[in-house]
Order: C-alpha cells, then structure tokens, then sequence
C-alpha cells in the first residue's frame, strides 16, 4: 500500500455562522492524482486553505508525515513539502519569470531533497515549458502562462503534494490538454501527489483516479470517477445548475 | 515588486553602489577640516536623515508597510544617551541605544505586525505617542522632572563621526540586505505577503528581523543626536515631525530604491535647515508641494527615475516644441 501523505481528521472552517467546511476526512496517497468537485461554494477553495496553512481551521487535524500541522503558518506547510497554486495567479509580477521561479527555491525549496528537473529554476522552466520567456517580466506572459507560472513556483519549493485550484479556468481546450499532460507528468516522473479543483467536471475526470465531492461543506462522496458519478447524493447536489 | 530593476542589476552595478558609499563617506569624513561650524552642523543633520531614511525604506521600502514609529526609537535612543551618558563609554551609549530600540520595535512589532496598511501605519503612530506620553508621565511622577540636561558630552567631532557612522552603515546594510534572502523575503512580503508565505518565507519572523533593524539605526541616531541638544525632553526627542520627515524623504526619493533616500534626505536637509529659520511656513508649504508633485509625476520616487525616462522627458519636449 503507497504511503499516506497527509491525513485529515475532522476538518472544520467557520466564518462566523458559516460552516465552510464540515468536519471532514481525507487522506492523499503518495503518488495518487486525486479531484475535488462540487458546486459553487461547496468549500472547495476554503478546504485547500485549510489544509496549506492559509486558513487556520477551527477544528480538525492535519497529520503530515506523522505530525500535526493545523494551525501553523503556510511556510512550515511548505517546509514540509505542501505546495499550491491560487485561483487567481498571484505570480510576483514585476519579477522576472525566471525570479518568480527562483523564489519558491530560495525559501522553502532550500531544505528539501531536490531531484534534477526541479534542479533550478531554468530546469523547472524547462518542465512547464517557459523556458523561452525566463527573463521577461511576469506581467508581460499571458494569463495561461501565468497558471503555469504559478504551478513552475509551486514546484519551486520542491513538494510531495502539490494543490492545483483550477489551474485550467479560462484556458482553451489545447490549453487544457496540456495542462493536464505536464500535470500527468508530474506524477510519473517526479511521484508527485497532486491534488486538483476544477469547475469543469468532466475534464477533471478525465485526468484523477480517485474524486472528492464536496457539498456544503460536508464530504459526500469518495472514489474512483465511475464510482462518483453513479453516486445519487452526487447527482442530486449538482442537479440543476451543473452537467456532469 | 519595485526591486525589479535592482535585481537585473549587475555584479558591476553592485561594485557601483560599494564605490559610490565609500567616495561619499571619505568625502563627508574630510568635511570637519574643510567647513565651517555651521556648514557642519547642516552635515550632520544630513547624515542624521540618511542614517533614518535608508534605514525605514530598507524594511518599510521594501515590505510596505508604512511605519510612523521612527520619532518613538529615536527618542528612545535619545533617552538612553541623556540616562547612561556619564556612567558608560560613548560608543556602549549610542549602541545601547539601538539596542533598546530594537527591544521596543520587537514588542511593538509582536501587537502590531499582522495588520497592513492604514491600521499598521495608525497604530505605530499611537504607540509613538504612547511612548510619549509614558515617558513624561513617568518622568514628572516618578524622577520629578520634565527634561533632561546633558552636562558632559563629547566633543562636536565625536558626535560628528558617530553619525557620519551610522548613516554608513545604514547604507551598507541597506545595500547587503537588497541582495540577500532576507531582503528578497522583504521585497515578497511587498508584493504578496500570503504568496510569498506559501513559498516559504516565514513572513513573521522576517518582518519582526526587518523592524527591528530599522529601529536600531534610529534608535543610535537619537542616541547621538541628543548630546548636540543638551537639553531634552519628550516634546523634542519624540517630536512626531522627525518621523513625519523620514517618511516624507523616503517616499519622496523612493523608497524602494538605494540612492533615492539618500539624494532626499540631503536636499530636505539643507532645505530645512536653511529656510526653516527664516520661513518656517515657506519650508512646510515646499514639503507639502514636492511631497505632492513627486507622488504625482513619480510614484516610485526620485530614485526611480531611469535615464530612459529622463530621456523620454526630453524627447517629448522637442515633438512639443
């Protein structure tokens, strides 16, 4: 059986009267590429807060490699190997591209095991295939180029398991695919764990083997793609207002 | 993030920046010899500004976040020069005056760094006047005095190349700092303070080190201002109007920039000096304005100003004319 990355025990965010995300379970596998579906604020985006050290959870634990980590701040989640990308790319825009990667290395990446293609920053270029653009400024490539950015300066902090947040929005369909060969990639030639929202279903499953379904907060499904979408409880929270 | 251009910059420019401080520190150190007492003491307040202003931007510059708490270290450092002056040796007075300083900026940093903007610059205001009012009420209740005399200073060279000292260093520290790790944290934490987290900065730790630092000059600044003074109290050691300049001189020479503080802190200076005595009102108006015209023609202050730029200027006047 692989190793289990990270395990979360009754995972709990409150924002006042609004319980974002409900006493939920979870565990990654090494090596596992796994989906978060659910509708509009089903607490997909408040989840992956919660468990890179962004938002303090109000209860629950977060056990990587054995240890807790709830409650501590972002860097020690990245210390230990955990890295993510924002909805909106939050790339340092007048950095360099090639800055922008070298950050991530600098810092959290600087005490963990590096492999060769996370090397340097021009290695990591080379693998989310900005190596051309290294020395503009972030703010001159474009919005699809600035998601790989983003993932090039996750991936800079050298992690286990890295938190995708629809990195495919906006991006056309040949943008998809791509996206989602370099994040096979990922898994096959460095083991990553990868961890992946997305708004659009079907893409998404295409591309995980294993989904998580939020619904208000609450985790109401957890399995192979087939398994999810044959789920009633699953269908009934989408129905109306998504298409699977 | 406003460091770009000095992160293009090369090991030749850096050589630059190292040639440039020492050229300038040889030449403010011949000044004593050269000037007369007046002209000095105009140089020592210029030093006084530029230790300051190198030293707020090098952590406010970069982070953004907008301290008003300079005038509360440099009347702590004032403070600790007026109390331990006669009993300690000069250089062990103005060094435990930075280190007082920076003591109080972790402590005030430990309440009030997790806020940005506004709340952060309003607050280290408040504490400022805290400090203040803490001091007076303490020295009227509890020392039973509402000022200070210095009865044996050190002579006006002394005080002179202490400062010439500080602003020195500031200065190095300020051009160490830019390409280190912990200046890159400092420039993250300006651009995206959660990002830059999530990449693994400890962002607390980072801003607590950057605080304190720039408390630290301005405390040894007070420190050996306050002997020039002879006579303090917390009206003129705290006066918030030293802080308000700092802020002023920074942002108006740039304050994400090496040179710009600097340049600033010497024009205000003589500017201050030279008219503040016969025009008070004409000085205050002339900070006002520039304060108002280099927010609106540069931003980024005078030291962003590229020749491009300047040439650009120049090209666009002869198309007009």
């Amino acid at each position: 059986m692989a190793e289990r990355l990270l395990e979360v025990r009754g995972l709990t965010v409150r924002f006042g009267g609004l319980t974002a995300v409900d006493a939920v379970d979870a565990w990654f596998d090494a090596g596992e590429r796994v989906g978060i579906i659910g509708p509009n604020g089903a607490g997909k985006t408040t989840f992956f807060n919660a468990i890179s050290g962004v938002q303090r959870p109000s209860a629950g634990t977060l056990l990587l490699g054995g240890r807790d980590l709830a409650g501590q701040a972002p860097h020690r989640f990245a210390a230990q190997g955990v890295a993510r990308t924002f909805q909106t790319p939050r790339v340092f825009a007048e950095l360099r591209v090639q800055d922008n990667v070298d950050f991530g290395l600098q810092f959290a990446g600087r005490q963990r095991p590096a492999v060769p293609a996370l090397r340097d920053a021009m290695a990591i270029l080379e693998l989310i295939g900005l190596e051309r653009l290294a020395q503009l400024p972030a703010a001159a490539v474009t919005p699809a180029q600035q998601r790989l950015l983003e993932i090039g300066m996750a991936l800079a902090t050298r992690p286990r398991l890295l938190l995708l947040d629809e990195v495919a929005a906006g991006l056309t369909e040949a943008e998809v695919e791509t996206m989602a060969r370099l994040i096979g990639r990922l898994r096959d030639e460095l083991g990553l764990t990868v961890v992946w929202i997305e708004h659009a279903v079907a893409t998404l499953l295409r591309h995980v083997e294993r989904v998580l379904v939020l619904h208000q907060g609450r985790k109401i499904a957890d399995g192979s793609p087939a398994e999810v979408i044959r789920n009633a409880e699953v269908v009934e929270a989408y129905l109306g207002d998504e298409v699977l | 993030m406003h460091g770009d251009d000095e992160m293009k910059r090369s090991d030749a420019t850096k050589g630059l920046d190292w040639g440039g401080l020492g050229v300038l520190a040889v030449a403010a150190a011949l000044l004593p010899g050269m000037v007369s007492e007046f002209v000095l003491s105009l140089a020592l307040v210029c030093l006084m500004y530029v230790a300051l202003a190198s030293s707020w931007s090098l952590f406010c510059g970069a982070t953004r976040y907008l301290s008003l708490a300079t005038s509360a270290f440099f009347g702590i450092g004032a403070y600790t020069s007026a109390l331990l002056l006669d009993s300690l040796p000069w250089v062990v007075v103005v060094l435990l005056g930075a280190a007082i300083a920076a003591a109080v900026a972790l402590l005030i940093g430990a309440a009030v760094l997790h806020l940005r903007g506004t709340y952060f610059a309003v607050l280290t205001f408040g504490m400022t006047e805290l400090i203040r009012h803490a001091v007076t009420w303490f020295e009227k209740q509890v020392t039973g005095t509402v000022g200070r005399v210095l009865m044996v200073v050190p002579e006006e060279s002394t005080v002179y190349f202490t400062m010439l000292g500080i602003a020195v260093l500031a200065m190095a520290v300020a051009i160490g700092v830019r390409r280190s790790r912990f200046g890159l944290a400092l420039r993250g934490i300006g651009a995206d303070e959660q990002r830059a987290q999530t990449l693994g900065v400890d962002t607390r730790r980072v801003k607590m080190l950057g605080f304190a630092l720039t408390a630290a000059f301005a405390g040894a600044a007070g420190a050996a201002m306050a002997v020039r003074w002879t006579y303090i109290d917390p009206v003129t050691v705290f006066n918030p109007f030293i802080g308000f300049q700092t802020v002023l001189i920074a942002l108006i020479g740039g304050a994400a920039t090496l040179w710009g503080p600097l340049a600033a802190a010497v024009v205000f200076s003589v500017l201050a000096e030279t008219l503040r005595l016969q025009l008070p009102q004409a000085y205050m108006m002339a900070l006002g304005l520039l304060l108002i015209v280099s927010v609106m023609v540069l931003p980024d202050g005078l030291g962003s100003l590229s020749r491009a730029r300047i040439r650009g200027w120049f090209a666009g006047r002869r198309r007009d004319g």
